[in-house]
């Protein structure tokens, strides 16, 4: 039975933002909070070794309380159980503190075989986390998968780079991350999201993880933000299309493999 | 054993009401909604009148999120040129304050979150797809081929009643059932608003229109006034936007608030959001059956709302009809009797309340709002009056009686056809 971890993040919607016009900064209040992407084919990805070889599911979060919402759209989807990381002194974390503190944490929930995280996030899209995980927990990581399968004591998985598709072998235990659409997430049913809802999210804090104070959060964050500034994209020159020249776009992107005829 | 005792689809108005009507009493409820927050697709224009939530929530006045409250009712008929308005202002509705105007996108998720602080499990973004019967009896839903079961099942799922339809417990609409409504919140600033309408802190106006420049359409406006936007839209009967061909409903909204009355109200604004949605007015004509074996059917879903182009009432009709259905099923619960019988109790309560004394006083309260004459003649009537009493143009002075009768023969109106008409549309509204 594989014990695996999803790791997941509460994103706002990207297509809820908008720029304000006088002030010209991100208006995130309109914004519903959504999981982010990449990390829906995380949970899928593990979804799928469970069906093939068994196994227990447990999603994870640092964040508000309010992202217990983000959870449960996991386990409402198969995921066994969920876990909301949440202390006032987590708040504010850079990649750093938030890889220790996720770590610690599957450290702290006896292990896994496997980790799963998505690519990057889309409000932040460092990459850092997974690997950082990874490095924290000293085990060894694959990064930006789009396949995985298992043979005891190994995974086998597929990386696209560029021109190539990469077959990797790495040992148990792992932490890998996942690139976005790399499978079709599946859909929650009611009956699982009853159950879902009343099983709940667990929640683990400071009390239980015993971190020091200046490890973790803003505190433990070593990276400063000077500075934040938005760059007003410039229309790109842009060439009108008549209908005539509908088929030609089509066999252009048909060469490209952006549709497939 | 069942899942559930009531499971009640739907958490607009009727469905969040009764649900936490139930689970205050104790019952085991599942609340279901498509969307994700609950509700938050739903669509009024919306006015509030909030006496019967009070029953459930005394303290929603201060919890709710509320816009303002309406101490100003106005009633306006529009022509090509001019508009003729009824201004109403009290300081009755200021001291009472029960009439708000709300953004359903924060109420309704606002609604069902106290459906959940209450005891219901409250499950969104999930589309029930057909009621669960076993041997003629309601006995849950399903979704996803699994089937999840309650001693009673409330269909609170709006007005285009899909589940209630197809289980052949209500018939399918007709265009002389509805009307499409047309909305769109447009964003100001309250500093603007209250400018523009005369109001301060949070008070607020609600305006109905009659449209009277659209030719053959018989259409009603309304405007509401947010605490940062404004509520407007349009509303039309069904039928008469199928017989004139009409096929852009869309070019209704925007002729309104292209109107000289309204478009300075508006100007600078920014359309935030819009919507199109069906309106149930044809009262006791498309009320289903109301209960059977192990289910009830609910507000827009029972066709419980009221319109006379005056006021337009739908969520206080769901509301209240919300909590009989409540009663109901927890006095069924006592009995431990779901059939048929035991939830007439349903349809007797609603009958002693205005839900059903509404429909029934104004089962023909459609000829008047689907009248032609209050659309294409009363507004140019009432225009013609003015422009002949008010307007100096250097010719005599005519007695008002005078006035009325060359009026009404202008638009070529015969004096006792119009007199009929109008005393017509007296008696049903
Ligand atoms: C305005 C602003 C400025 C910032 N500046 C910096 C900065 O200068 N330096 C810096 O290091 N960070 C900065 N951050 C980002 C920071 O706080 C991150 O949100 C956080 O550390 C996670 O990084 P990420 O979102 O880039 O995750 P990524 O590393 O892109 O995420 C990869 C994967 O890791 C997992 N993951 C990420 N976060 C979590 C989580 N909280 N719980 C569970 N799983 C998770 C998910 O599976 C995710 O798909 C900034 C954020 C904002 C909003
Ligand atoms: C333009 C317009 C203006 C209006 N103005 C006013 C006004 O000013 N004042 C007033 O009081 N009333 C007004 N109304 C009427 C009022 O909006 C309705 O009467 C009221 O919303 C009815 O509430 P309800 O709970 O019965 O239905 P709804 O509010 O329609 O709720 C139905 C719920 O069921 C859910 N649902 C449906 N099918 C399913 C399914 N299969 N599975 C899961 N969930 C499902 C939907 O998501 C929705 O949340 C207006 C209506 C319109 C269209």
């Amino acid at each position: 039975m594989l014990r695996m971890a999803v790791m997941i993040k509460q994103v706002p919607d990207s297509q809820d933002i908008t720029i304000d016009p006088v002030t010209k900064t991100l208006n995130r209040t309109q914004a519903r909070n959504i999981v982010n992407p990449p990390d829906m084919n995380a949970l899928e990805a593990a979804l799928q070794l469970k069906d093939k070889y068994g196994g227990e599911i447990t999603v994870i979060t640092m964040g508000p309380p309010m992202a217990d919402s983000a959870l449960l759209e996991c386990t409402s989807r198969g995921a066994d159980k969920a876990v909301l990381v949440t202390d006032r002194v987590f708040a504010g974390a850079d990649t750093w503190p938030t890889s220790f503190t996720l770590a610690t944490t599957a450290e702290y929930l006896g292990g896994f075989d496997i980790i799963f995280c998505g690519e990057e996030t889309t409000d932040s899209s460092t990459g850092h986390v997974g690997p950082g995980i990874a490095e924290f927990l000293g085990v060894e990581q694959a990064t930006y998968i789009h396949s995985i399968d298992y043979q005891d004591p190994y995974f086998i998985v597929e990386r696209e780079i560029e021109g190539a598709v990469e077959t990797l072998k790495i040992g148990k235990p792992a932490v890998v991350t996942v690139v976005l659409n790399a499978n079709n997430p599946r859909k929650p049913t009611l009956k699982r999201k009853i159950e879902a809802f009343r099983k709940g999210v667990i929640t683990i804090t400071n009390k239980e993880l015993k971190l020091r104070p200046e490890c973790v959060g803003l505190k433990g964050s070593p990276t400063v933000v000077k500075d934040m500034k938005t760059i007003v994209d410039k229309p790109k020159d842009t060439v009108k299309v008549g209908p005539e020249e509908i088929p030609k776009v089509v066999e252009v992107l048909t060469q490209r493999g952006i549709l497939k005829c | 054993m069942s899942d559930f005792d009531a499971i009640v689809v739907g958490a607009g108005n009727a469905g969040s009401s009764a649900a936490i009507y139930m689970a205050n009493k104790g019952l085991n409820v599942l609340l279901v909604d498509r969307a994700d927050p609950p509700g938050a697709k739903n669509l009024s224009g919306g006015v509030l009148w909030g006496n019967d939530l009070a029953q459930i929530l005394p303290k929603w006045q201060s919890e709710a999120p509320l816009e303002r409250f309406i101490n100003n009712k106005k009633l306006g008929f529009l022509t090509e040129k001019s508009s003729f308005m009824l201004d109403f202002k009290t300081q009755i509705f200021e001291e009472n304050k029960v009439g708000y105007t709300v953004l359903r996108s924060k109420f309704d998720p606002w609604l069902a979150k106290k459906a959940k602080e209450a005891g219901a499990l409250v499950i969104p973004g999930i589309t029930v797809e057909s009621l669960a019967i076993k041997d003629r009896k309601v006995i849950g839903i399903v979704e996803s081929g699994d089937t999840i079961t309650a001693d009673v099942t409330l269909l609170a799922e709006g007005v285009n009643a899909r589940l209630a339809i197809e289980a052949g417990l209500k018939r399918p609409l007709r265009d002389s059932d509805v009307s499409l409504g047309i909305k769109e919140i447009i964003k100001l600033s309250p500093q603007k608003i209250e400018d523009r309408f005369n109001l301060k802190n949070n008070s607020g106006v609600a305006s109905e229109y009659i449209l009277g420049f659209l030719g053959e359409l018989n259409v009603g406006g309304f405007l509401y006034t947010n605490k940062d936007s404004i509520s407007l839209g349009v509303v039309v009967p069904m039928e008469n936007l199928r017989e004139n061909g009409v096929t852009h409903s869309y070019d209704l909204i925007e002729m309104f608030k292209e109107h000289p009355s309204i478009a300075p109200l508006i100007e600078g604004g920014q359309v935030a959001e819009y919507g199109a949605h069906l309106i149930p007015e044809g009262g006791l004509e498309m009320m289903p059956k109301l209960y059977g074996n192990g289910y009830m059917i609910l507000g827009d879903a029972a066709g419980f709302a009221f319109s006379n182009g005056l006021v337009l009432q739908g969520m206080n009709y769901a509301i209240l009809s919300g909590i009989k259905a409540a009663e109901t099923a927890v006095e069924a619960k006592l009995r431990n009797n779901f059939s048929e019988q035991s939830l007439s109790a349903y349809e007797e309560k609603l009958n002693s309340t205005y839900v059903l004394k509404d429909l029934k006083t104004f089962k023909d309260i459609r000829k008047v709002t689907n009248n032609p004459m209050m659309y294409n003649t009363y507004p140019k009537l009432l225009e013609s009056i003015m422009l002949e009493t008010l307007w100096e143009r250097g010719q005599p002075k005519k007695k008002i009686r005078d006035v009325l009768s060359s009026c009404a023969s202008n638009l070529n109106m015969g004096k006792i056809k119009t007199l009929k008409e109008f005393y017509y549309i007296y008696r049903r509204m």
